[in-house]
């Protein structure tokens, strides 16, 4: 995974958790960040579709369950667009 | 783990159990519950039936099989589920359109973060069915499902609250939510012993009755009770549709399925009213008693649930509706209204007006069909029993 995706990636989780940027890691989750729930996890989604341009499946969304896992899904879904 | 929504079918059943059964223990919360049923009680789907209610539940699907991902989750755990209420809405100059209300979601993710998605997942499935959705109630602006629907781009727009004291004592003893502090509870006590809240109540209502500024309505109206609707329910939705910018339809048909003659439920009971004058119909009201909840303590709450007429004759059915609630000896009357018809017949009938928690939440399909959906006054119908409506929720 590319670190420029990946803090990206946690750039947009910092805004919208309200938790500082420096205290997200490739393994944090719903279950280790307190502000991180339901609500919050759609407006992450729906920030990350509109800041890259991509749209995510119900398969995908199900798949995004740490920030690296997040970051992952989306440089390949980044890379599948740009071939 | 993969989550797969699909309708909800018999073979789920002991997993929609399981599934309730963890909410309810994590959250201690009863109301955490969804239909132990594949076929919905209320509104089960029938051929030709214009309104019916249809279910979908949230199945994590193991990934350890070669069978399709839909066959993997037969006899897996349920993670959420939803409700669809498949209906019609008139739209004056745009005839009917087929609509859902998007009802009752429950996600594992209210007591399991890890389940967080699931939430995403359940709304996104419904707006895929049916982009003309909407949902109703939700207890605020500032509960979660109103708040996912807004980043959803749903417009949200509260629907008034009114209601009338019947009896002030009660009301101030009783009303948990203006008792939550002990020297409010102290005050209020002291309102229902000394009779000063009576008359503070009693002025209050009589002041929304002047206000509204015309005379009461002409008693030679006469009430029926639980009349079936028949023809003539057929008559007055055909002569009033033109008076709403839109509603659900309320047709003979449909108003047959929603309350229908043998109609009993164990957690409420309602009536239907017909008003008449010369012999002829010119509305018809849905009451009922709410269930107990705590935040009205003891009282006995009415509800004026549904109604129908042409503007004209708004004042008279509500006037009708509230005497037969009073008749019934409660102590306390509600309703939910949208259309200025109707909002001023409760203010003329000496109902306030209180802050509402029910709201109207249209996708932005619906909304672009809906336009202008904020006018004023407001001109659209929607009331209590519009939504996942009876049997619980009134």
């Amino acid at each position: 995974m590319a670190a420029s995706t990946f803090y990206e990636v946690r750039g947009i989780a910092s805004d919208i958790l309200g938790v500082p940027a420096t205290r997200l890691n490739a393994s944090s989750s719903p279950d280790t960040v307190e502000n991180w729930d339901s609500v919050q996890h759609l407006n992450l989604v729906l920030a990350l579709e509109e800041k890259f341009s991509l749209q995510l499946s119900p398969e995908e969304i199900d798949q995004m369950k740490t920030l690296g896992d997040t970051a992952q899904l989306i440089e390949a879904k980044l890379q599948t667009s740009t071939r | 783990m993969a989550i797969v929504i699909q309708p909800y079918r018999q073979e789920h059943e002991s997993a929609v159990q399981a599934f309730n059964g963890r909410l309810q223990t994590s959250s201690g919360d009863s109301n955490f519950v969804f239909s132990q049923t594949a076929i919905p009680h209320w509104l089960p789907p029938a051929n030709n039936n214009p309104v019916w209610n249809e279910f979908y539940v949230a199945v994590e699907a193991s990934p350890a099989s070669d069978l399709p991902k839909e066959s993997r989750a037969n006899n897996s755990p349920v993670r959420g589920a939803y409700a669809l209420k498949q209906e019609t809405i008139f739209i004056r100059g745009k005839g009917p359109h087929r609509i859902a209300c998007y009802h009752h979601p429950l996600s594992e993710g209210i007591v399991d973060r890890s389940f967080a998605s699931i939430g995403v997942l359940l709304v996104r499935d419904a707006l895929a069915r049916q982009p003309l959705l909407y949902a109703l109630g939700m207890g605020g602006m500032e509960r979660p499902i109103a708040k996912m629907l807004k980043a959803l781009s749903f417009s949200l727009t509260p629907i008034p609250f009114y209601f009338r004291v019947v009896r002030p004592a009660r009301f101030f003893r009783e009303m948990q939510a203006l008792r939550s502090e002990p020297w409010r509870a102290k005050l209020m006590n002291i309102a229902a012993a000394t009779g000063s809240g009576w008359i503070a109540i009693k002025l209050a209502q009589a002041a929304a009755g002047l206000k509204s500024g015309s005379p009461n309505p002409a008693t030679d109206s006469v009430t029926e009770v639980d009349v079936e609707f028949l023809d003539w329910a057929d008559e007055l939705w055909n002569q009033g549709k033109e008076s709403v910018s839109f509603a659900t339809v309320r047709d003979t048909t449909t108003l047959r399925l929603l309350y229908p003659p043998n109609f009993s439920s164990n957690i409420a009971s309602t009536r239907r009213l017909r008003i008449s004058r010369n012999g002829s119909a010119i509305g018809w009201s849905i009451i009922g008693q709410r269930r107990k909840d705590p935040k009205f303590g003891d009282m006995r709450v009415g509800s004026i649930v549904d109604c129908w007429a042409a503007p004209e004759n708004t004042p008279t059915v509500i006037r009708a509706a509230t005497r037969a609630l009073e008749k019934d000896g409660v102590d306390l009357i509600v309703s939910n209204q949208s259309h200025h018809a109707w909002c001023g017949a409760l203010e003329k009938a000496g109902f306030l007006k209180g802050p509402s928690t029910f709201i109207f939440a249209a996708s932005k399909k619906l909304t672009e069909l809906l336009q202008p959906l904020k006018e004023n006054p407001p001109a659209f119908h929607i009331t209590r029993a519009d939504g996942d409506g009876l049997p619980v929720n009134f």
